[in-house]
């Protein structure tokens, strides 16, 4: 909350007032242009949705497609430090940082191999965790229970919670002597672990929280799927002598599948780059032992000044990254009902 | 009638709007970044409205980052080649900010020969390439050694001692195996708490823009920091800055190394109930009889490249003289603990009759700048993995500082291609 006074507050409010009128002016000449360009030089009948998407498609290019072509050409830049603003850009300077993303450590002790392989299993925990878990939340919620909104209300209370808090909560239960896990531990029997030291029990311990984190939405996602099911279909299935688990496995699960493919691939997408709860927790230490991907490429980029190199970098990642869910996809046939 | 009037109105609107952006174009509105949170903050705003008072054609707005976002987001904004008129930050973002030519040397703007006001050791800290790149507000930003007197009465004057002494202090009260009162308390996840250790074994991370890591200095810092723990066992198992500030606050440690940034937490009302505070240098290290040397740095003005309009020149001259007034500075020396920059308030009597500050003071003369070259950074990142590795007791300090080494070549290799 620091330098949160009413001053700030005011002097946030007045830009915002100011920006308004530019705004709502930028948003008036773009609907003009696109109406004139619709309505009179191609004249065409959906002139309408056109200027009713024009606003929304300039933010897009704004937002999103111009950083991203920028991001490419910087990839192909020896933007550094010594660089910064004399850099220059060819085919051949992003050949280099290409080699030099497999290559170079991108860390100090860390190269992309290890950080790749730490990756994938940090993901696929991850995301298993929060499926298999979620779903089982959800199927237990889907039945008739009491003070079922109560529970509901307790199991989404991690979602709401901020990421940022939750991380830093955590981080302190983690502590070798006050943290209420060792104090577990040790109340059972066992030798309290140095979490913050040792970086396997320090990733054991990223990967806890961020099943903490992950696991409402899955099992949100879970419920809306499982109230769309008929109930005709298990009744059925019942008369013809199907078991829970066949019912399971032969109605629940395929008819989860629009839902929960794209869900689990979003889970894939959203937990390969999750940057903060490692960050906030160990910054990726210790001994760089809990730095991901993405953590690292934070690392070489905004500590390190290597521009170009990090931008080729997070090409790569989203090269892989749209592999693995194209991969998924492919596997798991989750456009199937919706092509059908 | 309606629409007549109503296009008058819109006319008349549009008039006043253009009048008043006019009137707008006499005001100059600055923007300073700091790093500085409250209630430091508070005081800075304050400060800025005082300026405009005198000078009401100029306004000040004051943003807050910490100070890693300070660095990246001028950096982000420089490159667009806008942003803040004023920087107000840490003396370690002169190397990488003038290096990428997104600062200007104080010349720029100050007059010449302004920087002879300042205490040398403030200057040495943003000196680069024979040009001074930060107008030093406060000196210090260094490690020395806190001691909570209600648990020993006087700071030890060498290791040998304070190992006796933590060793005495570091007490299992329950009974469960772990010490519920320690004798050290320090960070041990970064290796800016390596660096007054190293200086005191006769070493340094760098010389010049070359790392120094694989010394016998630095192996022998290392073993020396090992045996705190798994020798001597004077300080927790873990123990982060968090760790070791809660520790301190609670009253279950003896001694701390620590900043002068957190000086004045430790004097609030709620902390003085556990803790009475002392302040002395870190001892001495026995085996070289060198004084330990923290690195010091501190808070500085630094400007932007891109100001170049006179009249916001002037404005921003205007306002740095403001911060840079005896009264200034001993304002928040005598409130906020931060040691004067200023050459002629090194006598002042607020600074050598308070025992805290004083013995801060102690301790800055026997620090040494920390290195303002971009080199510092990759160093930095090579050590830290090497240090912790050693504390978690999983390589030799031979090892580490082999290993530091050579990342420390290998990273300021790829920083500077």
């Amino acid at each position: 909350m620091s330098g949160l006074t009413p001053d700030a507050i005011m002097l946030g409010l007045g830009e915002l007032v100011k920006l308004l009128p530019i705004a709502f002016a930028l948003i008036v000449v773009i609907e003009l242009f696109t109406w004139f360009l619709c309505a009179k030089i191609i004249r065409t009948k959906f002139t309408l949705a056109y200027v009713m998407l024009a606003p929304g498609i300039v933010g897009v290019m704004a937002l999103i497609v111009f950083p991203f072509f920028y991001n490419m050409f910087l990839a192909f830049s020896n933007m550094s430090m010594t660089k910064f603003l004399t850099f220059s850009a060819s085919l051949q300077i992003g050949l280099q940082n290409l080699i030099d993303v497999f290559t170079v450590p991108v860390l100090q002790r860390t190269n992309i191999g290890t950080l790749i392989i730490r990756t994938i299993i940090w993901t696929f925990v991850n995301v298993f965790f929060h499926v298999t878990l979620g779903m089982f939340l959800g199927i237990l919620l889907n039945r008739p229970l009491k003070l079922k909104n109560v529970y509901k209300s307790l199991l989404i209370l991690p979602w709401a919670v901020p990421e940022v808090i939750t991380s830093l909560t955590w981080r302190n239960e983690f502590h070798y002597q006050y943290g209420f896990v060792n104090i577990i531990l040790k109340s059972i029997g066992l030798e309290p672990i140095m979490w913050f030291q040792d970086p396997f029990w320090a990733m054991i311990s990223c990967i806890f929280v961020n099943i903490w984190l992950g696991v409402p939405f899955m099992m949100v996602i879970t419920l809306g799927g499982l109230q769309s099911i008929p109930q005709d279909y298990y009744d059925v299935a019942q008369i013809d002598g199907a078991g829970g688990w066949k019912q399971f496995v032969n109605i629940t699960l395929p008819l989860l599948r629009p839902i929960l493919t794209p869900a689990t691939a979003l889970g894939i997408i959203w937990t390969f780059n999750k940057f903060n709860v490692i960050y906030l927790m160990y910054q990726g230490g210790p001994i760089e032992g809990t730095h991901i991907l993405i953590t690292a490429m934070f690392s070489a980029i905004f500590e390190n000044y290597r521009y170009g190199f990090g931008a080729m970098y997070s090409l790569v990642l989203f090269v892989m990254l749209l592999g693995i869910s194209s991969i998924y996809y492919k596997i798991a046939g989750g456009f199937k009902e919706v092509s059908e | 009638m309606k629409k007549r009037l109503f296009v008058w109105l819109f006319i008349c609107a549009m008039a006043l709007g253009m009048m008043s952006n006019v009137m707008a174009a006499k005001t100059i509105n600055l923007v300073m970044w700091t790093q500085q949170g409250d209630p430091v903050l508070g005081e800075i705003q304050r400060l800025c409205k005082e300026y405009t008072k005198k000078y009401p054609n100029i306004r000040v707005e004051v943003l807050n980052y910490s100070t890693e976002d300070i660095r990246t987001n001028f950096q982000t904004a420089a490159f667009a080649g806008a942003g803040p008129d004023l920087l107000w930050t840490v003396s370690d973002h002169a190397g990488p900010l003038s290096v990428m030519k997104i600062i200007n040397p104080i010349d720029k703007v100050m007059p010449r020969g302004y920087e002879k006001r300042f205490t040398d050791f403030s200057l040495e800290a943003v000196e680069l390439d024979g040009k001074v790149w930060g107008v030093p507000i406060s000196v210090g930003n260094h490690l020395m050694l806190l001691y909570n007197k209600n648990i020993i009465k006087e700071a030890p004057k060498d290791t040998d001692e304070m190992i006796k002494v933590a060793k005495e202090v570091t007490i299992d009260k329950n009974g469960d195996g772990t010490p519920d009162q320690y004798g050290l308390l320090w960070n041990f996840d970064e290796p800016f708490w390596l660096a007054p250790w190293l200086g005191g074994f006769g070493g340094w991370p760098l010389d010049g823009r070359k790392p120094t890591l694989d010394t016998p200095a630095m192996v022998k810092t290392l073993q020396f920091m090992h045996d705190l723990k798994f020798k001597h066992k004077i300080v927790p198992m873990e123990c982060n800055y968090d760790g070791a500030d809660a520790l301190f606050r609670q009253g279950k440690g003896a001694m701390m190394i620590n900043g002068d940034w957190a000086l004045f937490g430790y004097l609030d009302r709620r902390t003085r109930k556990t803790v009475d505070l002392g302040v002395d240098r870190i001892p001495k290290v026995s085996e070289t009889g060198k004084w330990p040397s923290p690195m010091t740095s501190g808070q500085y003005f630094m400007f932007p490249s891109y100001l170049t309009d006179k009249e916001r020149i002037k404005a921003v001259r205007g306002l740095v003289y403001q911060f840079e007034s005896k009264e200034v500075q001993t304002y928040f020396l005598k409130e906020h603990k931060r040691l004067p920059s200023l050459k002629s308030m090194l006598k002042d009597p607020a600074l050598t009759n308070d025992p805290i500050m004083s013995g801060s003071m102690r301790q800055l003369e026997v620090g040494r700048p920390m290195p303002t070259v971009p080199e510092m950074r990759p160093t930095w990142d090579a050590m830290r993995p090497e240090m912790q590795a050693v504390m978690a007791g999983k390589i030799t300090p031979a090892q580490a500082a082999k290993n530091m080494q050579k990342a420390a070549e290998q990273g300021i290799r790829e920083m500077n291609k």
